[in-house]
């Protein structure tokens, strides 16, 4: 067993969740959020407790965390910066805006900030061209991002304070 | 059955049939890569397009079923663009390193690139590189040669059953993977090269060594196991470069023992020169010094059931010629000591066992005894069929089981003592099964599940090892002949009674030798009581295999031991004289395997150094003797072959599957007999990767072997209290001994299970044993 485990509450919910599906297998995809939400990112003993939660093999559950890249496999900073460089923001200057923010961080997209306060990721379309171009800051749409705007959020950030 | 058109030609296939499996049984030529007859169909290589009429865009043919009037042409313009362009796409991240790769030469790759690519490539990017991966002892990869048809991944899943195979990541970044890069645990890891239609996935001890083309293949039969498979050797010159399946055998693939073994083919324990008294000597000598200890001796024979039924006919004429009443051992595991009192082989075929309405697998460890079967049972499995098992450990499956029983061997006779009952219950009766519960006490739960399963339309006992050995097996055989017949499985050949031979040829050993069977500790016994000059040893090594070492070494004290053989065991330092005999990849002959499927060897591996064929050493002895020679060529032969079975007549090449020989079987009835044990049973372990002359000195198999070892003396947490790395000190008939104990919690409590390697295999033909204390 890894030294990983679900809360009881967590396990109850993933519960209630496989009664849904015909089988468990198809459980996999939400039971992995879940897990990404409890433990940050999906290490290999989480990533074998999903498996052995919902009974499958290990090699399955990482097809699927590999095919989806919303999935994280390393640990992410406090703060997740997810910049959309799709055609649209492209066009509204994100490329710009990504360059502007890695120098800030003093960082390349894929890594962490040394003080583990931020994580910056590239990202495909998040479906919001209207607001281009746009940030998805620790799960939230943050729309006609500015550069200022971004000094904004690294600072909030590095106070701890929710952004 | 559904009628179609392939290019205009009429064609009759089931219902159901995909249009590839329709064009493949009419020899129409489909290119295709992912599709594999045996696995899963995954329609990602997108090679096996062919027109359909009326249908907009071309199907894949793997995956389309063919439907009533179906007009299908595999041949159009538009199609050779399709599979140029297909081609075009797998070749984009492909190497061009042919020249150097092993799969050169019979890669489809390659030949579909000849036929249907474009001949030049317009990718002119950067071409990424894949990490190669660890799949265990027997593969060596090369995945930037992948074409990702996932046929291996399919192979883990399906076949193998470890699953320990997938594919990481999507697109352009896809990649075959392994679980964190830990190796491939499968004991049919040799198939994957095979199947890898590229040069992704290459086998490992041929890796980088030969090309296709300069091979001499070699049709023959593999005796590694009961199962017989089909097999090409592929030589080239003197060496051996491998073994291959045979497309269109019964099986369609091969385990790792079977296919690895041929290193031991060429290497130093292979016996190429006559020896005497420890020194090289020309034939004659050897058979002078032979005849010195067999004229006039008391002898007894012990053979190794693998020969070829030629080889064993001319033991017969020896032993009928020469020595009148020499008795004669073939298996080195019977403690039964009663003759002919059960005779091995299988009334079914692997395929009526996959279909059979309920399998019991008693006492056997059916992955390592016989893979092939196992993947049967596994096929079943994955159709939710009933497999269910009763025995003394939890032998590790691939396969989820209905219900496993853990017995102690004693437990044999209430098990079915209490299926006798349950059935004899429900009014289902056999003569004697009244007289064979009145000589037994008690009663076991695991009486049910048998019982359960013989109520069936159809059902298949695999009799095991653990039943094979015990040393009352012919009553337990006897009983349960009982209860198949009282169950009313009594069609013939097809009653579903599977006794798991040791070797090959039980039937035809059966017909040669029944009367005159012994068990090999009778034949030590005598040599010990002196009854006996000389043991006459015939290809097998009763010290390295089998329950008996330790008799035949006290026996070989007293006896002279003359051994024939291909290959040398632990035994032959002890051996006055020995005779090199050509080894079964190296005869032509006919083998006969546990189903009675009769195979024949036709174009052998040139034979090596000095040696001679078994039977030619068997005249030549009998010449020497100042007998007349009953055969002076292999037809001839035959002729006494064919007088002692007779049914060998009726096999030619073209049928050689339509022939079964059935197993001899004793209707007389053989009831339990009490006997007073010791706390403890004693298991004596089974390794494919170690049992046997052949796999012991074979280097490939030993380094697998180590990585599936468990200990030497190993037993339940429960029984007594034992704790791991405690050393115990066992009470047995023959003394004490000490050993440190492992414990697995898959033994059932109150079995002492036992490797056969260093010393606990001294202990291997103790029915029982007492324990004394568990210091830490």
């Amino acid at each position: 067993m890894s030294d990983v485990q679900f809360s009881p509450q967590r396990l109850d919910e993933i519960l209630t969740l496989v009664k849904r599906y015909p089988k468990a297998q198809s459980a996999i995809l939400p039971v992995l959020h879940m897990a990404m939400e409890d433990f940050g990112h999906l290490s290999i003993p989480t990533q074998q407790l999903v498996a052995d939660t919902l009974g499958v093999r290990l090699m399955m559950v990482r097809e699927v965390v590999t095919f989806y890249t919303m999935y994280r496999e390393k640990p992410c900073g406090r703060n997740l910066l997810e910049v959309c460089t799709n055609a649209g923001c492209m066009l509204n200057g994100a490329d710009e805006l990504l360059a502007k923010l890695c120098e800030k961080l003093k960082i390349q997209p894929g890594e962490t900030t040394d003080d583990d306060m931020f994580s910056v990721i590239e990202v495909e379309c998040l479906g919001a061209c209207g607001g281009a171009p746009i940030v998805q800051i620790n799960g939230d749409y943050h729309e006609n991002v500015t550069e200022h705007h971004l000094d904004d959020v690294i600072a909030k950030g590095r106070t701890h304070d929710p952004i | 059955m559904t009628t179609l058109f392939i290019n205009e030609e009429e064609v009759t296939v089931a219902a159901g049939t995909s249009i590839l499996e329709a064009c493949r049984q009419s020899n129409v030529d489909v290119p295709y890569f992912c599709y594999h007859p045996e696995l899963s169909v995954a329609a990602n290589c997108r090679m096996c397009l062919v027109n359909v009429e009326g249908w907009p865009k071309p199907p894949a043919s793997c995956c389309t079923p063919v439907s009533e009037g179906m007009k299908v042409s595999t041949e159009s313009e538009a199609l050779v663009k399709d599979r140029e362009m297909a081609m075009e796409y797998l070749l984009i991240h492909h190497p061009l390193d042919c020249p150097v790769c092993d799969q050169g030469g019979e890669c489809k790759l390659q030949d579909y690139a000849m036929e249907h690519g474009s001949g030049k490539g317009r990718y002119l990017e950067e071409k990424r590189i894949i990490k190669d991966k660890q799949l265990g002892p027997f593969v060596t990869t090369s995945m930037t040669r992948c074409i990702h048809c996932t046929r291996c991944v399919r192979f883990a899943d399906e076949i193998a059953g470890t699953g320990d195979m997938g594919v990481l990541n999507r697109g352009d970044h896809m990649e075959i993977s392994s679980v964190v890069d830990e190796c491939l645990s499968s004991e049919l890891s040799g198939n994957l090269p095979d199947i890898c239609p590229v040069g992704a996935l290459l086998d490992g001890p041929s890796h980088d060594v030969s090309r296709p083309w300069e091979m001499t293949r070699h049709q023959s039969t593999c005796t590694q196991c009961p199962q017989g498979c089909d097999i090409s050797i592929e030589s080239r010159g003197q060496d051996v470069m491998r073994i291959q399946p045979i497309e269109g055998s019964p099986e369609p693939w091969l385990c790792d023992r079977g296919r690895f073994v041929y290193d031991a083919f060429r290497n130093e324990s292979r016996l190429l020169k006559p020896i005497s008294k420890q020194e090289k000597v020309s034939w004659n000598d050897a058979i002078n010094d032979s005849i010195a200890l067999l004229k006039d001796k008391r002898i007894g024979i012990i053979c190794s059931p693998d020969w070829s039924v030629e080889g064993l006919s001319a033991i017969r004429l020896l032993r009928d010629t020469a020595f009148k009443n020499a008795p004669v051992a073939f298996d080195l595991h019977r403690r039964d000591k009663r003759s002919f009192a059960f005779e091995e082989g299988f009334s079914q075929t692997t395929q009526q066992i996959e279909d059979a309405d309920q399998v019991v697998i008693l006492g056997s460890d059916l992955r390592q005894r016989l893979p092939l079967v196992m993947q049967r049972i596994r096929k079943r499995v994955l159709a939710d069929k009933p497999v269910v098992r009763i025995g003394s450990m939890r032998y590790r499956t691939n396969s989820e089981l209905q219900k496993d029983m853990l017995i102690r061997p004693r437990d044999w006779v209430s098990v079915i003592a209490s299926a006798i009952e349950q059935v004899m219950a429900l009014g289902k009766q056999a003569a004697g099964m009244q007289a064979w519960l009145d000589a037994t006490q008690d009663r076991h739960e695991a009486g049910k599940v048998l019982a359960d399963a013989l109520l069936a339309e159809t059902c298949s006992l695999l009799v095991g090892e653990e039943i094979r050995c015990h040393n009352d097996a012919a009553a337990l055989i006897h009983g349960l002949d009982l209860l198949m017949r009282g169950c009313g499985h009594a069609e013939a050949n097809n009653d579903g009674r599977n006794l798991i031979p040791e070797g090959m040829n039980a039937q035809a050993l059966t017909a040669l030798f029944a009367k005159d069977r012994m068990s090999v500790s009778d034949i030590f016994e005598d040599a010990n009581q002196g009854k006996l000059d000389a043991i006459l040893l015939i290809g097998s090594d009763p010290i390295g295999d089998g329950l008996f070492p330790v008799q035949a070494r006290e026996a070989l004290k007293k006896v002279a031991l003359i051994q024939i053989g291909a290959i040398q065991g632990e035994i032959s330092d002890q051996a006055s004289v020995l005779l090199p005999a050509s080894a079964y990849s190296e005869v032509e002959g006919t083998f006969i395997n546990m189903e009675g499927r009769v195979r024949t060897a036709h174009h052998p591996l040139e034979v090596l150094g000095d040696q001679r064929p078994l039977w030619k050493i068997m005249m030549r002895l009998l010449q020497a003797l100042g007998q007349d020679i009953p055969a002076v060529s292999l037809e001839e032969l035959r002729i006494h072959m064919h007088r002692f079975i007779p049914e060998l007549t009726k096999v030619d090449d073209k049928q050689q599957d339509a022939i079964f020989l059935s197993s001899a079987r004793n209707r007389k009835s053989i009831l339990p007999t009490q006997i007073t044990l010791r706390t403890l049973d004693v298991v004596s372990r089974y390794s494919m990767y170690r049992e046997g002359m052949w796999a012991r000195s074979s280097e490939l198999l030993r380094g697998a072997g180590e990585r599936q070892k468990l200990a030497d003396v190993i037993m339940h947490p429960d029984t007594l209290a034992a704790q791991a790395g405690s050393i115990a000190t066992l009470d047995t008939d023959h003394g004490q001994y000490q050993f440190k104990i492992d414990v697995r919690d898959d033994i059932s409590p109150g079995v002492l299970f036992i490797s056969k390697r260093g010393i606990a295999g001294d202990i291997s033909n103790v029915v029982s044993v007492d324990i004394n204390g568990g210091s830490a």
